[in-house]
């Protein structure tokens, strides 16, 4: 009993946390787009028709009730809101297709690269600490060390330019666009896994630092434990535990990206819908896609919360136990 | 001053008094007129007389990388300006105020900072209109929210010091305290995070600029210098790839300088 109460005292502020990032971010975007200045229909209709295009006040009138765009801004908000939790993100105004269908369409192309790019970012994340952890020579190891900052410096655009340019071009080993063979997803991939895979390094690095200096370790380097042993038996498995706490930031950084690398690759997905949506001025779209971001970013947090009070149950603060309680309270 | 026995430093210090040069007297760096075509010189390699190559239409690339400069880092600048601006004062206000109204802005912050900032630029874009200032608003937006969160922290620092505790026993006003006392104390943290926010928002101007959502086609912005470049990639990559190689060398050069001065070393 004193269990289910622990575990409901942990998950419901957790599960409350995340309904609120996922309104505050549907408001956010909300409010950007009804205060910042000119009106979102006409400026789309301009983009669809040309800027000199004239439109009747009447039918101006029908458009804007067709695309949920009429009403008072307390009848959009709420309105929308509660569509939007029906799973109806309204209609785009450049394409006439619900944005829930387009971004079901695209959705399953984004996710394939963003999951590979994940997969090959944290694998040569942990890698690249590996070897500088085992690297016998110092200058080796700065050298290591000086890769994820790059990681972090160039643009998405130069390096998926370069992949394309020596494996597709030169060598012809991949294909350089398209969405439909598994090939032409892995370019794609590492250009995406660059600064995901930087990002991760610097936490898992510093993570890996600290568990270096803890008693368990000098403990292992006393008794003459091999260097591979320790990283892999104690270095490993307590600097990744920390780590998954930036999953959700990494999935933002993915959402993020995919704009730009999808249009290097010329791939189908959320990020290119996302740009042509821009270039279409067509609010609609882009309003649902950050909800869509923002919501997984939120999932993501409640599922690493969820899954790191299975995992370490120190962090399930308020349990009946005291004991339980007090190293809870040394968070 | 030991940063300047470091090879890396200087090479960055470098790289950025270029880069300013660049931006505000282009025509010092340039060789060739931006905008002018040699239609018998089109799409030639890098040589002597162009040392980058000429584009399709037989501008000189170099001359158009470097009158590029000042449209991309005057944005880039902007943004950071933008960010720093805005987050700054909703972090002072938030740290400031206390109570309910912080717990408030801070939950909005922690939106504003989950939000990817190149969605929320793309929204700013998609209302505003595209162009260097939309764009940089945007980004500048999207970089307010850890802002915010650095500025409250140091006001909540700042805010329990003993000589802010000694201007309110002597009478002086709340916003005079956090003009004379919390804004200089806090200001060196923020600081330094802009200048690390310098390298971002440089990436993010050029990404979308790429995208296409800068200013109209013959300005040469770098990022649009890397999309003209795309179409002939596969028989003359240099097009794009040099000056995407510009924007990563400047974007190092910053993040080495800023972490220099954010005493990172």
């Amino acid at each position: 009993m004193t269990q289910v109460k622990a575990w409901a005292g942990y998950l419901l502020p957790k599960l409350g946390q995340f309904l609120f990032v996922v309104v505050a971010t549907y408001t956010l975007v909300f409010v950007l787009v009804h205060f910042l200045p000119g009106d979102p229909l006409i400026a789309a209709l301009a983009a669809k028709g040309g800027a000199s295009t004239v439109i009747d006040p009447a039918e101006l009138d029908a458009l804007r009730v067709q695309y949920g765009l009429d009403g008072t801004l307390w009848q959009q908000y709420f309105g929308h809101l509660i569509a939007a939790a029906r799973g109806d993100l309204g209609v785009s105004i450049s394409t006439g297709v619900p944005v829930t269908e387009m971004i079901a369409r695209a959705f399953p192309f984004s996710v394939q690269i963003a999951s590979l790019a994940l997969l090959f970012g944290v694998t040569s994340a942990v890698l690249i600490t590996f070897l500088a952890y085992a690297a016998p020579w110092p200058w080796l190891r700065q050298l290591l060390l000086q890769i994820p900052p790059f990681g972090i410096a160039v643009p998405a655009f130069l390096s998926g330019l370069l992949l394309i340019s020596v494996f597709a071009f030169t060598l012809g080993w991949l294909p350089s666009a398209g969405a439909r063979s598994f090939d032409a997803a892995i370019l794609p991939a590492i250009t995406l896994a660059l600064p995901v895979g930087a990002l991760f390094f610097q936490v898992f690095s510093s993570a890996v630092l600290e568990a270096q200096n803890s008693p368990y370790v000098f403990t292992a380097v006393a008794k003459g434990v091999p260097p591979r042993r320790i990283f892999t038996k104690h270095l490993l498995r307590n600097a990744l535990l920390p780590s998954i706490t930036i999953l959700g930031l990494l999935i933002g950084y993915l959402a993020g990206g995919t704009a730009v690398v999808e249009t290097v690759f010329s791939r189908d997905g959320i990020g290119r819908m996302t740009v042509n949506a821009v270039l279409a001025r067509d609010i609609n779209v882009i309003q649902g896609v950050v909800l869509l971001v923002g919501a997984i970013y939120a999932l993501v947090n409640l599922l690493v919360d969820v899954a790191y009070g299975f995992i370490d149950p120190r962090t399930r603060i308020g349990g009946g136990v005291p004991s339980r309680a007090r190293l809870g309270a040394k968070k | 001053m030991t940063n300047l026995r470091k090879p890396g430093f200087v090479l960055g210090l470098i790289v950025i008094a270029l880069a300013i040069v660049a931006s505000l007297a282009p025509q010092l760096l340039a060789t060739h007129d931006p905008f002018e075509s040699v239609a018998t010189d089109r799409l030639l390699p890098p040589s002597a007389q162009y040392l980058f190559g000429t584009d399709n239409l037989g501008r000189d690339l170099y001359s158009r990388v470097i009158y590029g400069a000042a449209l991309s880092l005057l944005s880039a600048s902007l943004a950071v300006v933008v960010g720093v601006v805005v987050g700054a004062v909703v972090g002072l206000i938030s740290g400031f105020v206390g109570g309910r109204t912080d717990f408030i802005i801070m939950r909005f912050v922690d939106v504003l900072i989950a939000v990817p900032g190149v969605l929320l630029a793309l929204i700013v874009v998609a209302s505003l209109g595209f162009g260097p200032v939309s764009l940089a608003l945007g980004v500048g937006l999207g970089a307010a929210g850890s802002f915010a969160r650095v500025m409250r922290s140091q006001v909540l620092r700042i805010r329990s010091e003993e000589y802010v505790e000694a201007a309110r026993t002597l009478g002086v006003r709340s916003p005079a305290i956090l003009v004379q006392h919390v804004l200089p104390n806090a200001a060196r943290p923020v600081i330094a995070m802009a200048a690390l926010e310098m390298g971002t928002a440089i990436l993010s101007v050029s990404a979308l600029t790429f995208l296409g959502f800068g200013a109209p086609p013959p300005a040469p912005e770098w990022g649009a210098l890397v999309s003209a470049g795309r179409d002939y990639v596969a028989t003359n990559p240099g097009l794009s790839i040099i000056p995407g190689a510009v924007i990563l060398v400047v974007v190092l050069a910053v993040n080495r300088v800023a972490r220099a001065i954010g005493g990172d070393e």
